[in-house]
């Protein structure tokens, strides 16, 4: 184990030792870090023992789904007024575009009174589960650097993933399992590509595994051709034995350390394939989440994740691309295309709360959706011109996330927008607060919660102060 | 006992005097320069503590009487100590600052920032061997010439040796002579350029969203030569920074410049060009200050740097020597040069005088708030500017090699014994400033520095550090040398560590006889497993390389930023979006799967084993061993091995398949190698398909479906307002859907694998004997090869297969729509030879898979 992260766990370590009383007793521990995965004490009681994360890339229209402005839809097809377009940079508005307001309807639904809009039937029956945070901003308007953003605390690269950070302070239960793991859907990886589950700076131990949903879940988990169970297991036997020999003139303890990690490897290669299989799923349960066996999809990965979490697994992202709604053509405007995906989504979604819910897992499960910033209440024109489809530019003023379990107030709505949903008017939430709330129920401090590297103590939330675990969410 | 030893270390420091740098500089850095320290903008109570006058005017440090100084009293105040946040100040640590400030608080200077100091003793063994004995400790013995051989071939080639040159050295020839013969060796830079390209964010894309590809492999190229043709390191400074500058540079020179072109570009829709431009400039002097100087400069982008020399302003002064080039984020990473019809790189350009850039500093570092302008200029507390150097890259490279410059041939000295010892003398490799770690034999760092620096001469260097008695000494270690020092900074014993992820593979390749020694060019693609580019808008293939273009040395592998070669990312190789200056090792359970399952490991297992049986028939496990290890193996290994190898045979006698598919791994591995057309498209002679644009009864997509009724024709299918010669409409189609059907016939063995290749504007979906097998809504260009999914890879069958495809267009045509699709697949494995399957000869895959995994295989010791 390399100086640093020997440095790091210790000041970790002795933290708890001046803050929390144990002593010495401690010290005697101290050699278990050896496996950098195994459980460590977080900070304070979690409420959170897992994290699932479900990220839509492009980022989903909230006027569309969670952000009722009927003052929008009077609006609709008015130019935009100049004060909302000066000094602002678009991605691809051009000069004065028109009002767009949505089509579809909206309605209250349950005891909290949340408007969600006719797209997402499903969802709209379990908004008492959830906190609705319509107050969100951020301040990157393009994709990979707002992805960033969220998911490493900085939007260019070089940053350690949030997964790893949670890996890093916590370990993770489950040790045939990897602790940090990376689902896609939607045909391609988040413009962030790899960096957005990425270690960085950290130990590359903690990065997130990419599990596909088809193939080898995890990259070369089967033996390969030829090579049978059996054999494989004659043939780690032979290496167990050569190490030794070798460990004993050697002396270096890496050995047996790496022939751990060859233990795990053969101790994965079942317990992956067996988490990552949802064949022995009823039916019933197929048939709420709208899996599609075979395929890769947004419900077969919340299924999954479902059976991650249930098997101990601390971080599972979920990355489902192509909400990016900008209305050039019908493969992205809000109907021909927004439609279907939300109603996989809006199935798959719900389907993974209710089942989290009825085995007993929300409490302990902390679910995240929502994308990396809101789309704008005026219509795209891109270049200038109105095309023949609907569609919204990015928009990083306000947008709307959702969060249920892991300690999270249920049918809370968090947070108002102005009447046309331009600006946050009350209660701004901005990633890193979501970043601080998310490691705060988790166990951790994200203020404490570092790792020395060029001169700096790293952390998720940046440098400064500002990041708020936002008690006002918080049971 | 750590305890013990705890108590121990912390009586044994309060025993000793203070040395400024080693106890009191990182635990003030640490604990109060960041509210204390140079940092103007967050400097609390107007007091710095960094400097002798700032600590001294305002009491807080009174020399000599540490009962009144003002430090003291604030860090052990009952109530309310300082700091305020983070972790207080231990109890040592008080003693510390006491014993200090009594002894007079004399604040020296960061030992980075003083010239090296030429030690009395000029050999690097003299002076470890004078520290170990001070701690009553001497050399560990030397290894023996089969580890030394090893070791000195994969830390300086990257790959085991030539056999002639090993036997000669091996049958007792002089090793000063062996390691001469591996620094001439042309694949000496090859692996070398490795370490200088992770330090140059390369990669072959442009990175970011779309990352799409670069040319820019001829400034690896430049690298590989440069370190071949030893090419001292000022000039290698020099020509990456500014060959442009010079006088009268050659394209070669000009290549060089690559180094800096290595910035992403973002082409992301909706981006700002400039915005992208600057945060390249900014990666650039940060990129220089590590690599140079082992500063952290970065971190002054957004503030005055809070612990090292370097202002706020002074970030921006170094980024006005950088701001001057031509480049500016665009799409098509201008400028290029143009080598020949084929190859193309990027390089730096700087504008005319005229068209020059004002430098502003960023408030905060935000690239929407400009400030002051500055001029192009050193950081104050450096040495200046050389005399006559002009303002520019130029000026800036004389003045990183300047003789007054404390900084460069340190760093440079320590990253090089850092490849050859798995940590460097200075530790924080990408950190010599005031947070890092200090030198654990500063006087074998400055005696090295001084004289690197009188002739930059790189093989000089590694050839002076490889003969050294302390290189060569065994790494075996016992368990009370383990314990004094587990990370070997007193150097009592060899060097042991995990390969780099490239000589884990180049390692595998040359021990199987399959490496390739072909050198430089465009980059390759070895096998990779499918799936992995997952590639947003662009719709790049990972095309998987033909004959020996497999098997060239890692480093010639295309580097995808946003989707690099799994299986040496699986052991700790960089992705090229930042400078990576070391990599940190780390020891998981995906490096278990990589080489053990990697199917490019195994084909390699497979041909390693059948050039050990060929080579030594009666005892193949004595050459596995000697091919991989260079050495035969001790009696219980060889025994260890035979019971393996006796028992794996014993499991695959019933197993003819599998003897089959280990016997031919290679084969079975690249079934693009058995690729045959299936339904041949318009590019050749297109079959037809039975067509219909109106649409059909339900369940037309079955197999028992009657089509008899429809039409027939071959594509293109489609129509275009203009006609259009390249594409050839055969079959006219200008509705919004159209639906076709082909009746494919199979054999009994079922080929895999099956992919469409497509022609289309249009969104579409594929069944295969009725089951959904395909479905698309991206447009790419020319024929794109689909895979087929799981279901409908399944869903094939001997006999008749109906292939149903349903067509339809998005929005309104303007130019017209067209459709042409085909249908290739893997050709089934050609049955083996007649006759009972060598269970024996497969055994020996399965035997060398296992060396090939030994701890000793992927350690360099």
């Amino acid at each position: 184990m390399n100086e640093k992260l020997r440095t790091a766990l210790a000041a970790t370590r002795r933290h708890f030792l001046t803050g929390c009383g144990i002593g010495l007793a401690n010290m005697f521990l101290a050699h278990a870090q050896d496996n950098p995965l195994a459980p460590k004490k977080p900070h304070h009681a979690p409420k959170a023992k897992s994290v699932i994360f479900l990220h839509m890339a492009g980022s989903p229209s909230q006027l569309e789904l969670f952000d009722y402005k009927p003052e929008l839809v009077k609006y609709n097809g008015k130019p935009c007024p100049d004060e909302l377009l000066k000094g602002k940079r678009f991605a691809f508005i051009k000069g004065v575009p028109k009002m767009l307001g949505t089509p579809y309807k909206f309605k209250q639904h349950g005891q909290s009174g949340a408007w969600v809009s006719e797209l997402m039937p499903h969802f709209s029956s379990i908004v008492d589960d959830v906190t609705i945070v319509r107050s969100m901003c951020t301040d990157q308007f393009n994709h990979a650097p707002a992805q960033l953003f969220v998911h490493t605390g900085n939007p260019r690269f070089g940053f350690a993933s949030m997964g790893a950070w949670a890996t890093y302070g916590l370990g993770t239960e489950n040790q045939d399992l990897p602790g940090f793991v990376v689902l896609t859907s939607g045909g391609n990886n988040p413009d962030g590509g790899k960096s957005l589950w990425g270690s960085a700076f950290l130990p590359s131990v903690f990065q997130g595994v990419h599990c596909r949903s088809h193939g080898d879940p995890v990259l070369f988990l089967s033996d390969p051709e030829g090579v049978t169970r059996g054999v494989r297991r004659k043939t780690l036997d032979a290496l167990k034995d050569l190490n030794a020999m070798q460990a004993k003139n050697a002396g270096d303890p890496e050995t047996e350390a790496r022939m751990g990690q060859y233990e795990l490897a053969y101790r994965m290669q079942i317990s992956v394939p067996n988490v990552m299989d949802i064949s022995k799923e009823p039916e019933s349960v197929h048939k709420a989440y709208g899996t599609e066996p075979g395929k890769t999809s947004l419900g077969n990965n919340c299924l999954l994740a479902r059976r991650l979490v249930e098997n101990g697994v601390r971080f599972v992202q979920i990355y489902d691309w192509g909400w990016d709604h900008h209305g050039t053509s019908k493969r992205d405007d809000i109907q021909y295309a927004l439609q279907p995906h939300i109603k996989t989504a809006d199935q798959a979604v719900t389907a993974l709360i209710k089942d989290l819910k009825q085995r007993g897992l929300l409490d302990q499960t902390l679910v995240v959706w929502g994308g990396e910033f809101g789309r704008t209440p005026m219509r795209e024109n891109r270049g200038g011109t109105e095309g023949a489809f609907i569609g919204r530019d990015h928009h990083p003023y306000a947008y709307t996330m959702w969060m249920a379990g892991g300690g999270m107030k249920k049918g809370l709505n968090y947070g108002e927008t102005d009447e046309i949903g331009y600006y946050v008017t009350r209660d701004k939430m901005s990633p890193r607060d979501l970043q601080a709330t998310i490691l705060h129920q988790l166990g951790l401090d994200p203020h404490q919660l570092h790792y020395p590297y060029l001169g700096l103590n790293q952390r998720l939330i940046g440098p400064t102060d500002e990041a708020r675990v936002m008690k006002d969410l918080l049971v | 006992m750590r305890w013990l030893l705890w108590i121990g270390a912390t009586l044994f420091a309060f025993a000793q005097e203070p040395d400024f740098q080693r106890d009191i500089r990182p635990l003030l850095g640490k604990k109060c320069l960041a509210c204390h320290g140079p940092d103007e903008q967050s400097r609390q109570a107007g007091l710095r503590l960094d400097t002798f006058d700032g600590a001294t005017k305002t009491k807080s440090i009174i020399p000599g009487d540490s009962s009144k100084s003002r430090l003291l009293a604030r860090v052990t105040h009952a109530t309310r100590p300082m700091p305020p946040t983070g972790p207080r100040l231990t109890e040592t640590e008080i003693g510390l600052l006491r014993k200090w400030i009594d002894g007079g608080a004399a604040y020296t200077n960061h030992w980075a920032y003083e010239k090296p100091k030429r030690p009395a003793e000029t050999s690097i063994d003299v002076l470890v061997l004078a520290r170990l004995k001070s701690r009553s400790l001497t050399f560990s013995k030397e290894a023996d010439r089969p580890t030394l051989a090893r070791r000195a071939a994969l830390d300086l080639i990257g790959v085991p040796p030539e056999s002639a040159a090993l036997t000669a050295y091996l049958k007792g020839g002089d090793f000063e002579k062996y390691i001469d013969q591996l620094l001439a060796s042309p694949q000496f830079g090859e692996r070398w350029a490795k370490v200088w390209l992770d330090l140059a964010r390369y990669a072959d894309t442009q990175g970011y969203e779309k990352d799409s590809k670069r040319s820019i492999w001829p400034y690896r190229d430049w690298v590989i030569r440069a370190y071949n043709d030893n090419l001292p390191f000022d000039k290698f400074t020099t020509l990456q920074l500014a060959a442009d500058l010079t006088a009268d540079p050659s394209i070669d020179d000009l290549i060089a410049t690559g180094f800096h072109r290595n910035t992403m570009t973002n082409t992301e829709g909706g981006t700002d060009d400039e915005e992208f431009r600057d945060l390249a400039i900014r990666d650039r002097v940060a990129t220089t200050g590590q690599v140079w100087m082992g500063q952290t400069w970065g971190c002054a982008q957004c503030h005055t740097h809070k612990y090292d020399p370097l202002t706020h302003k002074e970030f921006y002064q170094i980024y006005g020597f950088f701001n001057q080039t031509a480049d500016d984020d665009h799409p098509s990473d201008r400028p290029v040069l143009k080598l020949t019809s084929t190859a193309s790189t990027l390089v730096l350009k700087e504008l005319p005088e005229d068209k020059q850039r004002k430098t502003r500093i960023y408030d905060r570092g935000n690239y929407l708030t400009p400030g002051e302008e500055v001029k192009a200029g050193v950081p104050a507390a450096f040495h200046p500017l050389p005399p006559k150097a002009p303002k520019n890259r130029l000026g800036f490279a004389q003045w990183l090699l300047s003789p007054d410059n404390t900084l460069t041939a340190r760093v440079q000295v320590n990253r090089f014994w850092s490849r050859l010892f798995g940590s460097g003398l200075v530790e924080s490799e990408e950190d010599f400033g005031t947070q890092g770690i200090p030198p654990t034999y500063p006087e074998v760092l400055d005696l090295l520095a001084i004289d690197f620096q009188k002739d930059w001469d790189v093989k000089k260097l590694l050839k002076r550090i490889v003969i050294s008695d302390t290189y060569k000494q065994s790494s075996d270690v016992t368990p009370e040398l383990l314990k004094l020092d587990p990370a070997n900074k007193l150097l009592a014993r060899g060097p042991r560590f995990r390969l780099d992820a490239e000589v884990v593979r180049d390692q595998a390749l040359a021990s199987a006889g399959l490496l390739s020694k072909k050198q430089f060019g465009p980059p390759v693609m070895p096998w990779q497993p499918d799936g992995v580019w997952l590639v947003v808008y662009n719709g790049d293939n990972w095309v998987t390389s033909k004959g020996e273009d497999r098997y060239r040395r890692a480093l010639y592998t295309f580097m995808r930023r946003t989707s690099a070669y799994p299986s040496m990312m699986n052991f700790d190789a960089p992705t090229g979006e930042t400078c990576t200056i070391r990599r940190i090792r780390t020891n998981t359970p995906l490096q278990a799967l990589t080489s053990l399952n990697d199917p490019a490991f195994m084909e390699a297992a497979q041909r390693l084993a059948e050039r050990a049986v060929k080579e030594s028939p009666l005892d193949p496990a004595r050459r596995l061993f000697e091919l991989v290890l260079l050495r035969p193996p001790t009696r219980p290994e060889a025994a260890r091995l035979a019971l393996l190898q006796r028992q794996t045979e014993q499991d695959l006698r019933s197993q003819p398949d599998n003897v089959n598919k280990l016997l031919r791994y290679s084969e079975v591995l690249y079934a693009e190698d058995r690729v045959a057309t299936l339904i041949p498209d318009a590019r050749t002679s297109p079959k037809e398909w039975r067509f219909t644009t109106s649409e059909p009864a339900d369940g037309w997509m079955q197999p028992g479906f009657d089509d008899s009724q429809w039409g027939a024709g071959p594509g293109y299918f489609g129509f275009f307002t203009k006609p259009n010669e390249t594409t050839p409409i055969k079959t006219g189609w200008n509705t919004e859907t159209l639906f076709l059907r082909y009746a494919l016939e199979l054999g009994d063995k079922l080929p895999t694998k099956f992919k469409m290749p497509i022609r289309t504007n249009s969104q579409f979906d594929v069944w295969v004997n009725g089951v959904s097998a395909l479905n698309n809504i991206y447009e790419r260009s020319g024929h794109y090869e689909y895979a087929i999914n799981e279901n409908g890879q399944k869903a094939f069958r001997p006999g008749k297969n109906i292939i149903a495809i349903r067509v339809a267009r998005y929005g309104t045509s303007t130019n017209g729509q067209v459709f042409d699709p085909g249908l290739v697949a893997s050709m089934p494995l050609a049955p083996p030879k007649p006759g009972r399957p060598d269970a024996a000869r497969a055994s020996w895959v399965v035997v060398a898979n296992t060396v090939l995994n030994l701890d000793e295989t992927v350690t360099r010791r």
